[in-house]
């Protein structure tokens, strides 16, 4: 939790000595509240400050580690109550009991049923975590013992619940190393039962017959120096359970009280005995409600499966797209003699369209792509969904040895990359499917692709067409100088690019509306017909851009072809505009740069991001160009901590390649309102750090109003455009021709002295 | 320091719904705090659970759990009158599946009157479902609010598409209950609210049904989708969104691998039955413990064990 500097002011010796270098204690602790200077800089502040200074920083939840080895695990660090509000970082484990109350045959039988439910799901391993070994009223260590030794030798982790010290002292001998927990510390033997679990270096559970009795036991054995802790919240009932749950909960992470925040334990064979169904019940409600570790009398395949597929569904960060992991799935009994189907490895898209596949109850090999956990059309545009991934991803998996049938159905929504497909996959006869998952199941059941298929391969045969293996080269040289397009057409314009001086302090607003996920303009750059590409660029330049953005989508087969095409007719056409460069193909970029004027400013390489496209700050610093620089990684950053941790980390690189500064314009990466309207104020508060730091600032500022109604937009658009403005945005990718967003940013612009005012100000 | 634990009651409040008429009618909605949070403020009315039956009999819920609770039965009012005495079931809900345009197609007045021979052979309160068809429903819901009036039934649901023609015969011309149907998003569930409101139906009239998915297909929208409308509802008092919620459960959930899978198919998962049960705990308990008030099940077990662990919470 953050400290305000006026609460620290109060810890501070309040003499102004100046001997930490600030002028006064005030300023000196505003300073450490911003994060700008250490505490220890005060020579005079006392133990007692210190130490409420860096518990006030600590985190409101501990993290607590178990177990050794492979066998580890993480519990509880939790910042959140919802996982909408960021993210829930631990998930809850099971445990199964035995104990010294069964008698021998039971307690086998239990851990072999436990070995049996091992398996995967979405690339997690679901399985039972701990071994929960009771040491019930009146048993001995005699009898407790040789129960810890059989469950130690599941290899699962321990939970010993025991409460007298001796025979845990015994307990703890035999599996220590293992790291368990002892689940043991009550009001009564506070004292014995912490040195024996710090001694033996083991987490120590605290019970209680209430939850104030709980919270005293640990208050008192955090006094003693040992934060260590779980707390089994089990009370009387379920309903009592779950209010202790809760509050402690809550009190941790809402009012950050630390004493409370510590990972729980909740025994739902306790609360339920012999009663699977409620007690899978009542597991699935403490998944959701706070439980850290459950201990579930039984666990076969009929809970596991529901309850490790509803962890996984709540344990998802909302932030990163779930992923399936890419390779071949046989549906409806299909062998490699049944037809393929593809798709991308976004998990909703592969439920939908697994599901649809299933229903229609015909044989399909369903072959999932890595495209980065994006739907469809998104990795299509980001380039991660193209015929190289496609073929990379199938000579990776050995498709063509594995699946002796050749049909293979793409997607109806990228029907573009048909031919570039075929091209890399010649043996294949490629076949466009439906746009949507619900046509899939009358498109297989009328063996639509049965069809389409045999058209392909009639058309190959009777052009006499040989399938040639086909050799990618990632990085073939390309000779920019022998590029071949066609003749770059100059008409005169009734609009002109007034000019741009890069040195001007006013909003640098970039055209969008050059993107090849547009009809129109797709259909031109395919056919290098620059009429739409002009018409689209007067239009923009006529509503006051500065800047277009030249989207040419993935273009894999003629990338730089295509390119310097669009770079030149633009500028030819219109006095050397600016453009931005939008594509995943680098080459293309490349080519781009070397036939570009910068009489109006610098080409802008759209876009690099911290991870898989980072080397496009290279590209852009090789090239003496701008970069915007999207504060991410893989997914949304979960929140500014990490925006900036992704700005900092490029802008090294950055600067470490030559560049100035000022060449990186960082994209906080816009959010949509309808969806993430509580993360809006984190993105401004991000333009600000930028600000704050002197960084140029830009993004797709019109995607917060996406699905929005028409009429609605632009009045989003301009109140957002207006607070990023006021926050320090220096340019945004925009549609110029959004009369009341043009109007908003000039307005702006007057208000912040940018721009020197005049009654005809809009007009010019 | 005593460990002092604060108390998160709001102001306020979700709408208090009735449905039915009489000794057996049914209040769902109504409370100030998170669910099964009783130690904030008491709880008056405990979450419901509804059991769904089809008018095409049995179908994909053919189950042995089944078979034996509607042996003999051969008729929709038959299966109603042993569904309402499954232990914690509050109210029946009755599925015109075979309605559907693409498939039985059946027409509205061969289900108005498997309707009415149900409403004269029970006595608890009465959901509807339809088949999905905007339109169908539409044309059905109004024959049957007709055809039951005075019943104080639940329509469920009216979407984007048909929330004008469902809103006015159903709540404005017969005074019966309808739900909102939205597909997981916050923002579309109170738009929807907002027009129905707009046309003149009494809010206090409406429970949402904001969308559902089985546990493990992508509930984790449903569950943050619950928390959102939770939040907005008690703590922003955002009005347009304090109407109860329904979430149909076992439509779902039966339909998920888990569920179907034979058991020659996969020996080591073990009882085909079972594994629809848990399935159906599972995701309801998931989605009472986000917000819903009511929730619609299916198998005598599920709804048994459910209703076992709201009463154990109340």
């Amino acid at each position: 939790m953050a400290l305000k500097g006026l609460d620290i002011f109060k810890l501070s010796p309040k003499t102004n000595c100046k001997e930490c270098g600030s002028p006064t204690c005030m300023a000196f602790c505003m300073k450490v509240a911003q994060g700008a200077v250490g505490i220890d800089k005060c020579p005079h502040m006392s133990d007692e400050a210190l130490a409420l200074l860096s518990e006030a920083t600590a985190p409101p939840m501990k993290t607590i580690t178990v177990g050794a080895g492979e066998c580890e695990h993480k519990l509880g660090g939790e910042t959140v109550l919802f996982r909408h509000e960021k993210t829930l970082v631990n998930k809850n484990l099971f445990a199964m009991p035995v104990g010294t109350c069964l008698d021998d045959a039971t307690v086998d039988a239990r851990l072999e049923a436990m070995k049996k439910i091992d398996y995967e799901r979405i690339g997690e391993r679901e399985y039972v975590e701990f071994v929960y070994v009771n040491c019930c009223d009146g048993a001995g260590a005699d009898k407790y013992l040789p129960v810890v030794k059989k469950a130690a030798a599941t290899g699962r982790v321990l939970i010993l619940s025991c409460t007298d010290v001796d025979i845990a002292k015994q307990a703890l001998e035999v599996c220590k190393d293992s790291k368990p927990i002892l689940n043991g510390c009550t009001k009564d033997n506070v004292d014995a039962m912490n040195a024996l679990a710090t001694e033996a270096g083991v987490v120590l559970g605290v019970r209680g017959a209430s939850v104030e009795e709980m919270y005293d036991v640990v208050a008192k054995l955090e006094a003693a120096g040992n934060k260590n802790l779980i707390i089994d919240v089990t009370g009387a009932d379920a309903k009592e359970t779950l209010k202790n749950a809760v509050q402690l909960r809550r009190a941790a992470l809402k009012d950050g009280d630390r004493t409370a925040g510590y990972p729980s334990i909740v025994n739902v064979a306790k609360l339920a005995k012999g009663d699977t169904h409620l007690q899978t019940a009542l597991a699935s409600l403490f998944t959701l409600k706070y439980g850290s570790i459950i201990v579930m009398e039984e666990m076969g395949y009929p809970e596991a499966l529901a309850l490790y597929g509803l962890r996984q569904n709540i344990y998802t960060d909302p932030q990163k797209p779930m992923k399936v992991a890419p390779g071949i799935y046989p549906l409806n009994g299909a062998t490699p003699d049944d037809p393929c189907m593809m798709t991308v490895d976004f998990a909703l898209t592969y439920f939908l369209v697994s599901g649809e596949i299933e229903r229609s109850k015909v044989p399909i090999n369903l072959i999932i792509t890595d495209a980065s956990g994006m739907s469809v059309l998104t990795a299509w545009a980001a380039g991660k969904f193209s015929s190289s991934t496609v073929k990379k991803g199938f000579d990776e998996l050995e498709i063509e040895k594995k699946i002796n049938n050749r049909t293979l159905v793409i997607p109806g929504k990228v029907a573009v990359m048909k031919g570039e497909i075929a091209d890399k996959l010649p043996e294949w006869n490629v076949v466009v499917g439906t746009r949507e998952a619900v046509e899939i199941v009358k498109f297989l059941k009328d063996g639509e692709h049965v069809k389409a298929a045999e058209a392909v391969a009639k058309q190959k045969a009777e052009s006499g067409f040989v399938a040639k293996k086909v050799e990618v080269k990632e990085d073939a040289p390309i000779d920019f100088d022998k590029l071949v397009y066609p003749e770059i057409k100059v008409t005169e314009q009734s609009v002109k690019f007034k000019g741009y001086d890069p040195s001007s302090p006013k909003f640098v607003t970039i055209g969008e509306r050059i993107h090849c996920i547009s009809p129109v303009i797709r259909e031109a750059m395919n056919n290098y017909d620059p009429e739409p590409i002009l018409k689209r660029a007067a239009e923009q330049i006529a509503a006051g851009a500065t800047y277009l953005d030249v989207n040419i989508g993935p273009a894999e087969s003629n990338g730089p072809e295509l390119m310097t095409w669009a770079v030149r007719t633009l500028q030819e056409n219109f006095n050397n505009v600016p453009l931005a460069l939008d594509t995943a193909n680098k080459k293309a970029i490349e080519a781009g740069i070397r036939v570009y004027n910068r009489t109006n400013g610098k080409p802008i390489v759209n876009s690099a991001d911290a991870g898989s496209r980072i080397s496009y700050i290279d590209l852009a610093a090789a090239n003496d160009a701008i970069v915007i620089a999207l504060c991410s990684a893989d997914g949304i950053a979960k929140d500014n901590d990490e925006r900036m941790h992704h700005c900092h980390n490029m802008l090294d690189r950055g600067i470490g390649l030559g560049m100035e500064a000022d060449d990186l314009w960082f994209d906080p990466l816009f959010l949509v309102v309808k969806g993430m309207q509580d993360k809006q104020m984190d993105v401004l508060n991000a333009i600000k750090m930028f600000a704050d730091e002197g960084l140029k600032s830009t993004g797709g500022l019109s995607n917060n109003s996406n699905g929005a109604p028409k009429n609605v937009r632009p009045i989003m658009d301009s109140a957002l455009v207006a607070m990023c403005m006021m926050q320090g945005l220096t340019s945004a990718i925009v549609n110029p021709c959004d009369l009341r967003l043009m109007e908003t940013i000039k307005s702006c612009d007057i208000f912040k002295n940018h721009e020197l005012y005049s009654d005809s100000y809009l007009e010019i | 320091m005593a460990f002092t634990p604060k108390a998160q009651a709001f102001s306020a409040h979700i709408n208090a719904v009735t449905l039915g008429t009489g000794d057996n009618s049914v209040v769902i909605g109504g409370e100030n705090v998170l669910p099964f949070y009783t130690f904030d403020a008491p709880i008056e009315n405990a979450p419901k659970i509804g059991i769904q039956i089809s008018d095409l009999g049995l179908t994909q819920l053919n189950a042995p759990g089944f078979q034996e609770l509607y042996a003999g039965c051969s008729t929709m009012a038959e299966m109603a009158k042993k569904a309402e005495t499954v232990e914690g079931v509050s109210f029946l809900c009755l599925v015109f599946e075979g309605a559907d345009p693409n498939g039985e197609d059946k027409s509205v007045d061969e289900c108005v009157a498997q309707l009415k021979e149900v409403a004269a052979a029970t006595t608890k309160p009465l959901c509807i479902m339809g088949c999905k068809n905007v339109e169908k429903d539409a044309a059905l819901f109004a024959a049957m609010a007709d055809a039951i009036a005075g019943k104080n039934a639940l329509f469920l649901s009216a979407k984007e598409e048909n929330y004008k023609q469902v809103g006015a015969s159903v709540v404005m011309a017969q005074n019966h209950k309808m739900g909102a149907e939205s597909a997981v998003d916050i923002n579309l569930a109170k738009q929807l609210n907002v027009v129905i409101g707009q046309l003149g139906v009494d809010t206090q009239s409406v429970l949402m049904n904001i969308g559902t998915a089985a546990a493990g297909y992508g509930f984790e929208y449903v569950s943050s989708t619950l928390d959102r409308v939770k939040a907005a509802a008690l703590a922003q008092n955002d009005t347009q969104l304090q109407m109860p919620i329904i979430t149909p459960v076992s439509t779902e959930t039966w339909n998920t691998k888990e569920a179907v899978v034979s058991e020659e198919d996969m020996p080591e998962w073990g009882s085909r039955e079972e594994r629809g049960i848990e399935m159906e705990i599972t995701t309801a308990v998931a989605c009472l413990a986000g917000g819903s008030d009511a929730v619609v099940m299916a198998h005598p077990k599920a709804i048994a064990s459910v209703a076992k662990m709201i009463n154990a919470l109340m």
